[in-house]
């Protein structure tokens, strides 16, 4: 008996010696020069153009380049796998590409690529999302020489410079041929011209890229940094925390406040927040959609709802990190975003002054909508409550948001918009202000009149004019209650060399070691 | 024979197309697939043309009537997602599950048995007490909060076994240890029970009196007698463990139908739902009426109700 308990005790020693050496293997970092990423969300698909899920895009910005990139410093557009671009009129552009640039599969780059990549996108039958929205502005694409084409808009539309950057990734002329119209392939064959090359993918498991030796040098994007890099699917946070203590997970990110405070704390790990271009606003029915006669039709009782509501003491203890107080129905960083706008302090009596004045002594009853930030929405409706606001909360699913919104049901809601990290008031604007959004609540058609003219001109100075004419009115009736702009918490091993971005958009190929 | 397992078969039958049914409205009218699938900031055209490139906007009885013609056809149909038939997806994800539930139902046996053995020989000591309380305490500890204690402590603290990841045997440890804890309470009771039935029956009697005693008495006569009723509860138990380790994978980031079934549900992708449903009726039903078989072939009283 003695002798069985102790080779039982032997076999287990060696088993957890064969186990725990397994388990070692699984990690990585600086000394095999391989960044483990972890993601939430599943990658089933190597292709952005099918979807528009942020992910999906801080992968595609690896492995893929478009004719035009975001500067991350200074968040304007400049020329990636275009050379240079020249506006030839109003609805023209020029482009002229780099020469010398190769597909991961050694494949030499040129026009003919570009002229494939937008007219797939654009065809119709194709049903790409990113052609849903591009087809709006983007007439068409010719071939104009070996190296240069010519894009055609339909209208004079400022941000399209940056829209021909990010949102496309550019594709091998004939990378769809066998793909049926209409369908998403399957997604794991993938060329493209990026800093990182795929050479493994396990949809909705396990991505791995390595460098892409062949990257052209004269990319401003640079040379990447590290040889490879594996992205993990990990649905649970603390599953996340536990593999970034072990060393199995060197980069998190959109990490909740609470979570990323406390793991911050550790010495094995490194927290960083940072700027995002989220931001976070009520929408108030000032057009009586609900009820012609309703409270929110009064511009007083909209003034008394922004009054009441603490927004400094929400940023400063809930949402916590970057995220900073917003006057204006945008975000601080993007063009044309204006803070010479009315502003309203915190200051629930003079709410209630406001609402009796408004002919409400009793204060009044309010449905507040929201989808998401469920603690942030609750400290909302505890302050409107404590200026004499009944609030009746309901706190639904997006889809349930969206279908109510539809259909005018909706008396307020806190609504989100992250403007695609695009720094342009357009970004925001054209979801919100146009014409025929189920968004604008205020039945003022000059908002939409100044928002969409914006949109029109090529012009910075009057483009910045009119964006300062439609944030003053929205501000001055007090059509929204601007929130606060969000912060993205991210968590690493203190050997990764990664800086926040202000656009709230991570770079991957620009993360290093220390 | 035959006939009563032609009956239970039909019954089975029913069971998963109405489980089917039921999934497929109520994933409907809860959500927008469209909306969940174009994502949070997405354009309403965006929406809309989703919503034609799957279908959504053929009436529900239409979409349902589609989806049932093609299972008669033995087409599942495709994942709104993956858009991969959602038949290889479950293929592609079920050696993951099935690895997980058998490790998990080993982890059941290996606890519960010697647990119910300790307190059948000394009912009501202080040993019977003790393996009563560390099943009920077994059953109480929730799944995911003993996986995350198992990863700080054996992963974490000391890097025993990997955190997450289902790459190799390694990693199906902690989660089959995690899973198989919440069976054991049930069959600890029962085995325990059988066990001190059968202890107290004429024959354990006899056997004692001609001399067989520990060991010998309780393996050979005592136990596997006992262990009938336990046999067709395992088969229940090994249902829930391949239907019901949704909360498990997705702590362990085990990538097998659980969370195949938690990612789609979440993403409103209605096929693969359906299907892991349907799947996971149908091995429920199927694992019930293997133990009704076994009922009924160790128990001929049972045929002829």
């Amino acid at each position: 008996m003695h002798r069985f308990m102790r080779a039982i005790s032997v076999l287990f020693v060696v088993m957890v010696f064969l186990i725990s050496s397994q388990a070692q293997h699984a990690r990585a970092g600086k000394a095999d020069d391989t960044l483990v990423v972890a993601f939430k969300s599943a990658i089933l698909s190597l292709d952005y153009v099918f979807t528009v899920k942020r992910e999906y895009v801080i992968l595609s910005e690896m492995i893929d380049d478009g004719l035009f990139y975001t500067d991350p410093d200074s968040l304007k557009p400049v020329p990636l796998a275009a050379k240079s671009y020249e506006r030839v009129s109003d609805t023209q552009i020029d482009v002229e590409l780099r020469e010398g640039i190769t597909f991961h599969d050694g494949s030499s780059f040129s026009a003919d690529d570009v002229v494939y990549t937008y007219r797939f996108l654009l065809d119709p039958k194709n049903k790409t999302k990113r052609g849903t929205i591009y087809g709006r502005w983007l007439k068409g694409v010719e071939k104009t020489g070996p190296y240069s084409v010519r894009f055609t808009l339909k209208y004079p539309y400022p941000l399209a410079v940056q829209a021909l950057g990010r949102g496309v990734p550019l594709r091998k002329a004939g990378a769809y041929d066998g793909v049926e119209a209409g369908k998403i392939p399957a997604g794991n064959i993938h060329t493209g011209i990026g800093p990182y090359k795929v050479t493994e993918f396990h949809a909705g498991k396990q991505t791995t890229l390595e460098r892409h030796e062949g990257y052209y040098q004269s990319s401003p994007k640079g040379r990447a940094k590290i040889g490879k890099v594996i992205i993990r699917t990990i649905p649970d946070w603390s599953t996340q925390q536990a593999e970034l203590f072990s060393g199995g997970v060197n980069w998190m990110f959109s990490v909740p406040t609470d979570i990323a405070v406390n793991a911050g704390s550790l010495p094995m790990v490194k927290f960083i927040s940072g700027p995002s271009m989220r931001v976070g606003f009520i929408i108030l029915d000032a057009g009586g959609y609900t009820d012609p006669d309703g409270p929110l039709t009064k511009l007083e009782v909209r003034r008394a709802l922004i009054h009441a509501i603490d927004r400094e003491a929400i940023v400063k203890y809930l949402v916590k990190g970057q995220s900073s107080v917003i006057d204006a129905a945008c975000h601080p960083l993007q063009f044309g975003c204006l803070d010479d706008v009315r502003k309203y302090k915190f200051d629930p009596e003079l709410a209630r002054r406001k609402l009796a004045e408004a002919g409400y002594p009793d204060g009044i009853k309010l449905d507040f909508w929201a989808y998401r930030e469920k603690e942030v929405a609750e400290a909302i409706a505890a302050d409107l409550e404590k200026a004499g606001v009944r609030v009746n909360f309901r706190y639904v699913k997006l889809p349930t948001l969206n279908k109510a919104r539809r259909k005018r049901q909706i008396e307020s809601y806190f609504g989100t918009w992250a403007s695609g990290s695009v720094a342009d008031v357009a970004a925001i604007a054209s979801r919100h202000w146009s014409k025929n959004t189920d968004r604008d609540f205020s039945r003022d058609p000059r908002v939409s009149e100044y928002m969409n003219a914006a949109e029109r001109v090529s012009d910075p100075a009057k483009r910045e004019q009119l964006y300062k004419k439609a944030l003053q009115l929205i501000a001055d009736q007090a059509y929204w209650v601007p929130l606060y702009a969000f912060t993205l918490n991210y968590l690493t091993s203190p050997d990764v060399d990664f800086q926040a971005p202000k656009d709230g958009f991570p770079r991957l190929y620009l993360v290093g070691w220390k | 024979m035959i006939n009563y397992a032609l009956k239970r078969g039909a019954l089975a039958l029913l069971v998963a197309f109405t489980v089917s049914l039921a999934t497929f409205f109520l994933l409907n009218f809860s959500t927008d697939p469209a909306e969940v699938i174009a994502g949070e900031d997405a354009e309403p055209e965006v929406v809309e043309v989703i919503r034609e490139q799957y279908g959504f906007n053929r009436p529900l009885i239409v979409q349902y009537g589609s989806w049932l013609k093609g299972l008669s056809q033995g087409d599942f149909g495709e994942s709104y997602y993956w858009r991969r038939p959602v038949l290889d997806l479950v293929i592609e994800h079920a050696p993951v599950t099935i690895q997980l539930a058998l490790m998990a139902v080993f982890v059941t046996i290996v606890v519960a048995l010697p647990l119910a053995i300790f307190a059948a020989m000394k009912p009501n000591s202080i040993v019977d007490r003790m393996a009563l309380s560390t099943a009920v305490a077994a059953q109480a500890i929730p799944n995911f909060w003993l996986g995350l204690l198992f990863i700080i402590l054996f992963a974490v603290t000391f890097p025993i076994f990997p955190v997450s990841g289902d790459s190799s045997f390694a990693h199906f440890i902690m989660p089959a240890i995690v899973l198989g804890t919440s069976s054991v309470p049930a069959v600890m009771r029962l085995a325990r029970t059988g066990l001190l039935d059968v202890l107290s029956s004429d024959y354990i009697r006899t056997a004692r009196s001609k001399g067989y005693r520990g060991t010998t008495l309780l393996v050979r006569h005592a136990l596997r007698n006992a262990m009938l009723p336990v046999v067709s509860v395992m088969a229940i138990q090994l249902g829930h463990k391949l239907g019901g380790s949704v909360v498990v994978e997705s702590v362990f980031a085990l990538n097998g139908l659980g969370r195949l079934a938690l990612d789609s549900i979440l993403g409103s992708d209605v096929p693969t739902v359906q299907m892991l449903v349907f799947v996971f009726a149908l091995i429920f039903v199927l694992l019930t009426f293997l133990s009704d078989i076994l009922n009924a072939w160790i128990d001929p009283r049972m045929r002829l109700r």
